[in-house]
Formats: C-alpha cells, sequence, structure tokens
C-alpha cells in the first residue's frame, strides 16, 4: 500500500490543505509522487490594506475545517488511510500558524496519526524539485516572507544569500499598497500586469551586497517616486527622454526590473561557487514570467536550464507540506505534541534532510 | 439548544493575582457569531466585506460545543482586556494595544 500524508499550510494569508501520494519505494525521477488534492483559499484585504495576524489567523480558523473535507473528497482517500498529518510549524505570522497548528493537533489526535512539523521553506523546495525534477538545482526562494538562495549540501539546505532587510514580494506588495491597486488575486500579479505595459526605466538603487540584498531602501526610495507622480510634484526622474511623463507602469516596470536584476545576480553567483547548472525558482514571486525569463537568459549563458512551477505549487500550498512532511515521515521524523510547538523564525539550514544522502 | 446527558461543556480557568472560573450555561442561547471574534474594527472600517465568518453550529454535540466554546471565548477575552486595563492604570501606563491582547488569548485556546 502507498504513503498517503495530509498537509496544512497557513503561514501567511493562504491556508491550503493538500493529500500526496508516495509510493512505496523512495521517491526517484522514475517513481514520482501523486498529487490527490490541493485546495487553498486566501485571504484577501481591501486595497491599500495588507494582512493583519488577527484577521488572518480568523480567516484560517473558520475555513480549515471546511478545506480538509474538500481536501479529502476530492483526493477521495479516507483518514484511516492516511499515514500522518503534516503542518507548517514555521517560519511565518505567529497567529496564522497557531489557528493551523491547533487544526493538525486536533485532526491527528482525533484520527490517532503521527505529526510532522514542516518547514515552509523546505516544503517549498521539495514541491519544487518534485514537480520540475530538478536533481540538484540552485534554489531560488522568492515570496511575500522569504528572499533565499539556497544550494544543497550534506543533508542540509544552505543559506547562500538572502535578504538583509525585506523580502521581494513584501517590497512588491507594500508597493502596490502604495499605488492602492486591488489584492486580488495578488498585489504582485497586479504590478507584473503592469509593468508589462512599462517602457521607460526609472534608475533605482541597486542594492547588492556581497551575497545578500536590500530592498526596504529601494521600496522606499519608489514610494517617494509614487507619491511624487501622485501629487503632480516636479521630479526629473519622472520625465522620460522624450520629455513625456512617467507612468505607474513604468514604476512597476522600473521596480521590477531592478530587484529581478539583484537576485539574478546573486544566483548566478551561487552557481559558479557550488557548480551548478540548475536553477529552480519556488515561492510565490516565482511565478513572475518576467523573473523566470530574466533568470531564464543568465542560466542560458552559462548553459544551464531553469525550472519552475505554476501558481498551484509557487504559491503557498497544503501539498508541499504533505510531501516535505511525508518525505521526513518514511526517514522516521515524528514530531510530538510537545514539540509541535510553531515558531516564526526557522531558518532553512536548520533542517537535518535525512531523506537525501547524495 | 438542548442539552443531553453527554453534552459536552467546556470550562477555562485564570489564575494570577486574582483568581477566575469560566464556565457556560447551556440553557442560555449560544452561537458561533460572538462578540470578540468578527474582524478588526480596522479591516472593517478600510472596506472589508466579511466572507469568513464561522458557519452556523448545527444542534449537534459538537456543534453546540463550538458554539459554547465562542461564548467561553468571549467572556476570556473580555476578562483579559479589563485586566489590562486595570494594570496599565496601576502601572500609570497607556492601554495596551486590546487587538494584540487578544491575540495572545486566542493563541492559548
Amino acid at each position: 500500500m502507498p504513503y498517503y500524508s495530509l498537509g496544512l499550510e497557513g503561514s501567511a494569508n493562504k491556508l491550503g490543505v493538500g493529500v500526496i501520494e508516495h509510493p512505496l519505494e523512495k521517491i526517484a525521477a522514475h517513481n514520482h509522487a501523486n498529487v490527490l488534492s490541493n485546495v487553498r483559499d486566501t485571504y484577501v484585504t481591501p486595497p491599500g490594506e495588507g494582512f493583519l495576524p488577527r484577521d488572518t489567523a480568523r480567516h484560517h480558523r473558520n475555513w480549515v475545517v471546511r478545506l480538509i473535507k474538500q481536501a479529502l473528497q476530492e483526493a477521495n482517500i479516507r483518514p484511516d488511510q492516511l499515514n500522518c498529518i503534516c503542518f507548517t510549524q514555521g517560519p511565518g505570522m505567529g497567529a496564522p500558524l497557531q489557528s493551523v497548528v491547533i487544526a493538525a493537533r486536533t485532526i491527528a489526535q482525533m484520527w490517532d496519526l503521527p505529526l510532522v512539523g514542516v518547514n515552509h521553506c523546505i516544503g517549498h523546495i521539495e514541491m519544487g524539485r518534485e514537480i520540475t525534477g530538478a536533481t540538484n538545482p540552485v534554489v531560488l526562494y522568492v515570496s511575500g516572507g522569504n528572499t533565499q538562495v539556497i544550494a544543497y549540501s550534506r543533508q542540509r539546505y544552505r543559506i547562500f544569500g538572502e535578504t538583509l532587510d525585506i523580502a521581494v514580494g513584501n517590497c512588491l506588495d507594500r508597493f502596490a499598497r502604495t499605488l492602492r491597486i486591488p489584492n486580488a488575486p495578488s498585489p504582485g500579479y497586479n504590478i507584473e500586469q503592469l509593468a508589462k505595459k512599462g517602457r521607460h526605466l526609472v534608475e533605482l538603487p541597486y542594492t547588492v551586497k556581497g551575497m545578500d540584498l536590500s530592498m526596504s531602501g529601494i521600496l522606499e526610495y519608489v514610494d517617494s517616486l509614487a507619491h511624487d507622480l501622485f501629487q503632480g510634484k516636479k521630479n526629473k526622474q519622472l520625465i522620460r527622454a522624450d520629455g513625456s511623463k512617467v507612468t505607474v507602469e513604468d514604476l512597476c516596470f522600473s521596480l521590477q526590473e531592478c530587484i529581478f536584476a539583484m537576485l539574478v545576480e546573486i544566483t548566478e553567483r551561487a552557481m559558479a561557487h557550488v557548480g551548478s547548472r540548475e536553477v529552480l525558482i519556488v515561492g510565490g514571486v516565482g511565478c513572475n514570467e518576467r523573473l523566470q525569463e530574466m533568470m531564464g537568459m543568465m542560466a542560458k549563458d552559462r548553459n544551464g536550464s531553469i525550472y519552475a512551477t505554476d501558481e498551484r505549487f509557487c504559491i503557498d500550498n497544503g501539498i508541499m507540506i504533505a510531501h516535505a512532511g511525508l518525505l521526513a515521515f518514511r526517514t522516521g521524523t515524528r514530531t510530538s505534541l510537545g514539540q509541535s510547538v510553531c515558531t516564526q523564525r526557522f531558518r532553512t539550514d536548520e533542517v537535518f534532510v535525512s531523506w537525501r544522502d547524495d | 439548544m438542548t442539552k443531553d446527558t453527554n453534552e459536552l461543556l467546556p470550562t477555562a480557568e485564570y489564575s494570577g493575582p486574582v483568581s477566575r472560573t469560566f464556565e457556560v450555561d447551556p440553557s442560555k442561547p449560544h452561537s458561533t457569531s460572538g462578540r470578540t471574534n468578527g474582524p478588526s474594527d480596522y479591516v472593517l472600517a478600510a472596506g472589508a466585506v466579511d466572507r469568513d465568518a464561522p458557519t452556523e453550529a448545527p444542534d449537534t454535540r459538537i456543534g453546540r460545543l463550538r458554539a459554547y466554546v465562542t461564548t467561553l471565548q468571549d467572556e476570556v477575552n473580555e476578562f483579559l482586556t479589563e485586566r489590562m486595563k486595570i494594570k496599565g492604570e496601576e502601572e500609570g501606563q497607556d492601554l495596551v494595544n486590546p487587538e494584540e491582547e487578544e491575540e495572545e488569548d486566542q493563541s492559548g485556546l
């Protein structure tokens, strides 16, 4: 009989529940996992607003039972067929994490199943590897809460570079709030659509610091340009070469070009360091087609390949937690009730990757 | 709501400088729409439409338990908010944001 697990994700504004099936033998290129269900509901706020922990947690509490039922129904799996319940243990926002772990503990006790706590970042990496078939890539993990360049070495996913302040998705989301554009389906997606219409590149600060990068200053800078634009203030940077005015679309385009170029630079350096020709982009911002295109150009120059997934797996989801948790479960990992406390800070390299021995 | 012999009745206990036990009276009406479990005033003022309200509790043991817990939670939240006000006044400090206080309380469920 194959292995089955149910995964619960709720570290930010997405609540996801997924059921995965692993065949008995070791997961490999010829022995794939099967996604049986992957359902999600997003807490969406009005334009110009971010998501507060209290309201996000409330969303998760009030939807989690409905989503668990839906996931089991779509998967056509009974609770007694499951091997374990996997949940995001961190990193993330405290109150939403807390809501979801309570649900995980409850169903684990109701159905007499072991719990497996999963690092959110590891979930993204393992699901990305499983879906794309990338064997040992340099991973660019870009989302609303995280920005890291990661490579595997000796049973750890090691961080080669990361943001020193805000995450790339947070930078884009906050600029979307400044522009007061809708948060549905996601602020980053709406920025991307506006950026496609931008033609004029406004020079913004370029802040790569060694293998790390900083984006708070860039956000402050582009925010001030947007305010000047809205208030009709004179600013040389808001005039194009042909004398016409810079548009909101130009600002979105410029912001994306600047921060994506920074991400490409540190990813390329990590690839050179570890001698890898594969780059895997995971996390919500990984859906951005322009980022994929820019990374693809760099990878092509290095005779390499880029791997990315679509929004089902890029954006936070329950199936990645089910998958990473089941990998850990199969190598003996269990999380007792006493150990199931969530943590907002849980670094990728803290996890011992027991399921890989390469 | 009806009560049978195996009714699940939640309780809560606070111990500190003062002690208090919280209980629910099953003979009174209870629902999952509590006084303190709605969207925050901030997001409502920003124009949020609440599509995340809890489902109504069916008249089953587990359904009634959900409604009892909501009542209990309201009482605990209001008690703790009052305690924080008193503590703030005693220490001559401004009241800590009640929103944050509710977060703390819910995490202890």
